[in-house]
This record gives C-alpha cells, sequence and structure tokens, in this order.
C-alpha cells in the first residue's frame, strides 16, 4: 500500500518535473535565460526543436549559494568565480551564501518555492532532497548539451543519484577517510603505519602506553562505517533496497572498532578533552585519527610543529573508505536554469575545478583534475571510496547508530548486538516508507 | 460606571465609546487572530499529511499521530522534557525563592546582591550554555577544581571518575543542563517573587512576632502560604518555559541531542523532524500533542496552586 503511494508520489514529481522543464525550455523568461535561437540552425534533425545550446550565448543572472566553512574557502571560491566572470561576461553572477544552519535556511527557500538557481547539496541530505522533489533532474541536460561526466570519481558521482537512477547534482570536490598519523610517536614505536587489520591491531597495543592512546575514534557511523564495508559489510544492498546490516561481516567489524575502546586502546575526542579527533592528534594525545582532508589547514594553523603524515585506510578483507562530496545541484523551482547551468558545468568542469582545488581547500572529483601536492593519498581514495549518502529518511538510522554506540562505549562493551538491533530497526522503517 | 437612566443620549454615546474600543484593537487582533490561531489552524492541517518541503504529499488522516505513539525516540523525547521540568521547576523555584528572600532582608548591600543574582539571567542563552560546555570539558575548571580541593573520593564514589565527561555522558548530560538553567533562570525567578514579597502587609509578620515566631516558622507559616500566587505565576510561566527547552539541548548535544538522545527534547524533536527529515506533517502533529501536554499540564497546576490560600 505504502509502495503505491510512493510510486504515485514519484509519478506526480516526474510529471511535474517534465512540464517544468517545457516551460523553462519552450517559452523565454523576462531575464533572457533561454538561449539563443541563433544556433538553430547547427541542431541536428533529431533534435530540430531545441536549438543546439552554446554557453556563450547565454545571459541572465545566476544566484549562487553554499556555505562557507573558512576564510580560505571564500578566497578560492572568489577566484575561482572570478575566472568564471572573465570567461562568461554575458553572466551576471549574484552570489549569495548562506552564514546560517545551511539545511534549515534551504529547507525554507524550497518551501517558499524560491531556491538559488545553484547551490551546494551535502551528499548526506540529497536522497532526501531528490526524494522530495526539490533538484533538477540533470543527465537530460548533459546529454542535449554534451556535458561529460565520466570523468568523476564513480563513489562521487553515485551519492547524487536518485532510487530513479537519475542524477540530481554534480560532485564540486571530495574527500576521503584516511589514516593521519603521528610521525614521532611511530618511530618511537618502532612501528610503519599500518596497512592491514592486522598490523592495526597491533598497532593499537604498541602505541598505547602512559598517558597515550594510540587512536582518537569517533562513535558515529560516518567513521565506523569505513570499518564495517573493510571487513565486507555494509548498511544496505547495492540498490539499497535491502537492509544488509545483521551480518556477521557488521558484528565482526564493530566487535573490533568497539574492542579499541573497551581495551582503553581507543577514546572519543570528548573524552580526551578535545571537541574533534584533529585536535587530540594536534595535542599529540593519539597517534592515529581516521580523518579526512579537512585535518591539514586546521594543523597548519594550530598545530604547525606537529609531524604528521597520510597513508590509506588499514586494509581489512578489502580496501575501503567513505567518500565525502558536495554537489551543485539546481533547484527544480530555480528560475534561470540556463545560465545556471553554464556556472554548473564550468565549476565542476576540468577548468573550473582546477582553479578551485588549487585553492587547497578541496579535493577534485575528477579523475583528469590532478591532486594538489600532500593530497595524493586522500585522492587515491576517492577511487574506492562509498559515498555517505544513502536513503531518505537517512538521519534516523544514523542517530539510531550513534545512539547505541553511543551506549556501547559507555558500557565498555564490544558486544555489536544492540548496535545492529537498533539499526537495522531503523532501516526497515526508513526502507518501508 | 453605572448609568442609572438608560437615556438615548447615554446609549448613543456607550456605543460610539464602543466602538472606538474595537476599532482600535482591530488591528492588533486581527494580526493576532492570523498570525496565532491562523498559523495554528494551519498546522493542524498540515498534520493529516506527508508534507514535503515543496507542500503536500499524500493525505494521511491521523497516520502522523499513530507514527507519534509508536516512535520510541519520541517517547524517550517526552520521558526527558518531564524529567527536566520536574527536576527544573521546583529546583529554580526554591533557587529563586531562596534568593528573594535573602535579598528581601534589610541587608548592606542590598542592591549589589540583587544585581548579582539577576545577572545570570542577563547572558544569552546560546553563549551562557558555551561557557558551561567548557566548564565541564573533562579538562575543565569544574572537574579540576574539585581534584584541587580535593573532592575526588566523594565523586569517586558516586561512580564519576576525575575527568567524567559531564555533558558527553547520558547519564549526567541532562542533569547539567537542569543545573545550568536553574542558574541562570534563578535570577528572573528571585526578581519575580520579590515583587510578591512586598505586597505582604508588615502587620502580619509584627503580628507573628508578637506570638512568638521564629523565622523558620514565619517563613513556614506566613511567607511561604502568602505567596500562593506567585508560586502559581512562577510555576506555570517555568513550566511553559521547560516544556519548550530547546536551545541549550541543540548546543549542548547538537541535533542527535547526543549522547545517547538523553537531551533530546519534544522541541528539539519537532526540530529534527521538520529540518533534518523535512517531515513537515508529523512535525506540526507532534507541535500539536505538546500544546495538548502543555494546556493540560497547566490546568492540573491551575488545580493545585490557583486557589485562594486557605489556612
Amino acid at each position: 500500500m505504502r509502495r503505491s503511494w510512493r510510486a504515485f508520489a514519484l509519478a506526480t514529481v516526474s510529471i511535474l518535473l517534465f512540464s517544468a522543464c517545457s516551460t523553462s525550455g519552450g517559452t523565454p523568461s523576462p531575464a533572457g535565460t533561454s538561449a539563443s535561437p541563433a544556433g538553430s540552425a547547427a541542431s541536428s534533425p533529431a533534435e530540430s526543436t531545441a536549438p543546439a545550446f552554446d554557453p556563450m550565448s547565454v545571459s541572465g543572472t545566476v544566484v549562487l549559494s553554499g556555505w562557507q566553512a573558512s576564510g580560505e574557502e571564500g578566497t578560492a571560491l572568489q577566484k575561482t568565480l572570478d575566472a568564471f566572470k572573465a570567461k562568461y561576461p554575458n553572466i551576471k553572477l549574484d552570489y549569495q551564501p548562506i552564514a546560517t544552519d545551511y539545511p534549515t535556511a534551504m529547507a525554507a527557500k524550497f518551501s517558499a518555492g524560491e531556491p538559488p538557481d545553484l547551490f551546494y547539496v551535502d551528499s548526506s541530505v540529497a536522497p532526501d532532497w531528490i526524494d522530495q522533489g526539490v533538484l533538477e533532474e540533470l543527465d537530460t541536460m548533459a546529454a542535449e548539451r554534451g556535458f561529460d561526466t565520466s570523468q568523476f570519481f564513480e563513489g562521487y558521482l553515485n551519492a547524487f543519484k536518485g532510487t530513479d537512477g537519475k542524477t540530481y547534482g554534480f560532485p564540486k570536490d571530495g574527500n576521503t577517510l584516511a589514516m593521519a598519523y603521528n610521525t614521532d610517536l611511530l618511530t618511537a614505536a618502532g612501528i610503519e603505519p599500518p596497512t592491514t587489520w592486522d598490523e592495526l591491531k597491533t598497532a593499537a597495543e604498541k602505541l598505547t602506553t602512559g598517558g597515550k592512546k594510540a587512536f582518537c575514534l569517533n562513535h558515529s557511523l560516518d567513521r565506523a562505517l569505513a570499518f564495517i564495508d573493510q571487513d565486507g559489510g555494509s548498511l544496505l544492498s547495492d540498490d539499497k533496497t535491502t537492509n544488509t546490516v545483521d551480518s556477521p561481516e557488521v558484528r565482526d567489524a564493530l566487535t573490533t572498532y568497539l574492542g579499541f575502546f573497551k581495551n582503553q586502546q581507543g577514546a572519543r575526542a570528548g573524552d580526551l578533552g578535545d571537541d574533534w579527533c584533529g585536535k587530540a592528534l594536534g595535542e599529540q594525545q593519539v597517534a592515529i585519527i581516521f580523518e579526512g582532508g579537512w585535518v591539514d589547514p586546521y594543523m597548519k594553523q594550530n598545530y604547525p610543529d606537529v609531524k604528521y603524515a597520510w597513508a590509506e585506510m588499514p586494509q581489512g578483507k578489502q580496501k575501503a573508505t567513505l567518500g565525502f562530496t558536495v554537489s551543485y545541484s539546481i533547484g527544480v523551482d530555480s528560475v534561470n536554469k540556463d545560465p545556471a547551468w553554464v556556472l554548473l558545468t564550468y565549476l565542476t568542469g576540468p577548468e573550473g575545478m582546477k582553479i578551485w582545488t588549487e585553492g587547497g581547500v578541496a579535493n577534485p572529483s575528477r579523475k583528469d583534475v590532478p591532486p594538489a601536492a600532500g593530497k595524493e593519498v586522500l585522492v587515491k581514495g576517492a577511487e574506492y571510496a562509498k559515498p555517505w549518502s544513502f536513503i531518505p529518511g537517512f538521519s534516523k538510522i544514523n542517530d539510531a547508530f550513534n545512539n547505541a554506540m553511543t551506549a556501547q562505549i559507555e558500557a565498555k562493551s564490544d558486544d555489536p548486538g544492540p548496535v545492529v538491533d537498533a539499526t537495522k530497526a531503523a532501516l526497515d522503517d526508513a526502507l518501508g516508507q | 460606571m453605572t448609568a442609572g437612566t438608560a437615556s438615548r443620549g447615554v446609549r448613543g454615546e456607550r456605543r460610539a465609546e464602543m466602538l472606538t474600543g474595537y476599532a482600535l484593537v482591530a488591528i492588533p487582533l486581527l494580526l493576532y487572530a492570523t498570525l496565532f490561531f491562523g498559523a495554528m489552524l494551519y498546522a493542524a492541517y498540515i498534520s493529516l499529511w506527508r508534507w514535503g518541503l515543496r507542500g503536500p504529499r499524500n493525505f494521511l488522516g491521523f497516520g502522523n499521530y499513530e507514527d507519534i505513539l509508536s516512535d520510541p525516540i519520541f517517547w524517550k523525547a517526552v520521558t526527558n522534557t518531564i524529567y527536566y521540568v520536574a527536576i527544573w521547576v521546583p529546583l529554580t523555584m526554591a533557587l529563586g525563592l531562596f534568593l528573594a528572600v535573602i535579598v528581601n532582608q534589610k541587608l548592606r548591600g542590598q542592591t549589589f546582591f540583587r544585581a548579582a543574582f539577576y545577572f545570570p539571567t542577563l547572558a544569552s542563552s546560546a553563549a551562557i550554555t558555551v561557557v558551561w560546555l567548557f566548564l565541564l570539558q573533562p579538562d575543565g575548571l569544574f572537574n579540576g577544581i574539585r581534584g584541587a580541593i580535593g573532592l575526588n573520593p566523594v565523586f569517586e564514589a558516586l561512580g564519576f571518575p576525575p575527568n567524567h565527561n559531564w555533558l558527553g555522558s547520558s547519564r549526567t548530560a541532562m542533569n547539567s543542563i537542569i543545573i545550568l538553567n536553574a542558574w541562570t533562570t534563578s535570577g528572573t525567578v528571585m526578581l519575580f517573587y520579590l515583587t510578591f514579597l512586598q505586597t505582604i502587609g508588615k502587620e502580619v509578620y509584627e503580628a507573628a512576632a508578637i506570638d512568638g515566631a521564629g523565622a523558620w516558622q514565619t517563613f513556614r507559616r506566613i511567607t511561604f502560604p502568602l505567596l500562593r500566587p506567585a508560586h502559581f505565576f512562577v510555576g506555570t510561566l517555568l513550566l511553559i518555559g521547560g516544556l519548550k527547552l530547546f536551545d541549550q539541548a541543540i548546543i549542548a548535544g547538537g541535533r542527535g541531542g547526543e549522547p545517547n538522545n538523553s537531551l533530546t527534547t519534544i522541541v528539539l524533536f519537532i526540530y529534527r523532524a521538520a529540518i533534518t527529515d523535512n517531515e513537515f506533517g508529523f512535525a506540526a502533529a507532534v507541535g500539536l500533542v505538546l500544546f495538548v501536554l502543555i494546556f493540560t499540564l497547566t490546568l492540573i497546576q491551575r488545580r493545585l496552586f490557583g486557589q485562594e490560600p486557605s489556612w
């Protein structure tokens, strides 16, 4: 019964989508956003009604929104946008960063039917927003207008695919989890950075000495899932329709992960008196943390003298890590879709992404943009990273897992049972909707 | 004013006066009706739907309400909120009354103490919560001081290690917030009690003094019962405020009300349903449930404290 409703909702949404597309393509909007008809002679006979798309002839204003994590990010983006303006002088850019809680602000804009023309979408909320029907489907435009998406790392691109298999955003950059280790502490313990789980367990013993712990670990799914993946476990089947969390692989991985807490070899940042694991690395309270590229600017600013290096995540039964990415997406209700498309393809294309990632705050999500020096490990992880993007209603699953983990860590238990049960129940709930 | 003779002129005058009165309140009343009752009715309408970012998705009838009742996290939120209210309201009232009685005495530096006790109320709740977070860190000032003055054995006996993470442990997170809010709100409560205290006539106390009542007896038999209207007023205010606990919870525990939902309050639950999950219909339904809860509890409280003192 619920499924049929959902199918109905989907059908309704897709009808809305199509009608929205056809109106924006058919009638010239007052802002002059439609493509110039001058190129119609060049169009192929199959698409005789649609004029060929020439980005240079697009004019109008595009409202761009996103959040800004740091001043460096603002500088890097401004540089990229300046380059865009120089290349497309006909398009006027109106950059409106959102300073407050981003999802809240965007929810208000979507509800009012007035989203920006192009905006950030975090991979974790992408399934929800796609399901809500607020994002424009991009495959059709990419095919008609010739935008090559094959160079994106698959794990990043898949984060923005809906249950219908269509793409609703192109990744603007990406980050993976890797292992940041204190080189001095590892040398002192006489070990190399662990590459397998066995080596990791040995390292845990050797690096836990005196007041120091081997690892700063997060209780949360956005770290633990990397270890579950490494052991061959998963939350959902590949088509995201079946609950696969109750498996020996997941239980085994969680036992190992919780074991680090139980054996006092790992601790949460809060228990070390830190607000996050990056600080624990900087304060040299631990030897190893599992984080992403966001550690680098933080360490450079706060702990320039602490020596650390990156290594790939240790391998369990397989190589695995998590990919975090953010897309640029166009809203279904966005007004200026054509200039938005030009900006979208510039920013996620090789040219714009090169300028953006050279700013030093982000890593490329494309294979044809080379990583910056020191970021090789993090970009290499993108080849096998699984996206941090699941199904609509995922936040409840995330909460269920995290809360159950907190309870187990506080109880100093390595029994994965309650965590698996809570996650399984939440997954079933979300899948049933 | 009573009109003895209902003459035509007086009646017309009254009517004109009445009309002027209504005209004067018409605009604010209209605004109030639209923004308050209108929004409430709209929320009731939304609560019957599965309502997403782009509006209604499908009609559920009372489906959202059924989902609420079967949601374990909702019950956790209700339990947390009621626990908070049950401890925080009496604690804050007691603290506020205590401070009020103290600063009501003829003390040297009375004005200073009144200002000092009221001071925490002036700080923004967000700022003071962040300061509280710092103080209660595992390596924060609170743990440092209790270690320095040798209180650790006492805490150890109660099961708290020297570097206990007060807000990071599900056992102590809510209690930490209760103490914080009792401290910051007691200043306001003191102010209310002080106002009521000054309405109690001197003659009652003089009579008590003649009868030979001590300080405690005077407080118990005279001050406390005579403050009954104050108890009702302060209690209602705190009860409603307590049931709407949100900012301290989200600042200390994030959207998830961490750790382990121990800081998930009803309003935080609503926020999460609307903003994180985009389930606006569900969120509106929880909002109405909260309304009913506040309404019922206020009625009960009125029964308990609302009557005239009888002794």
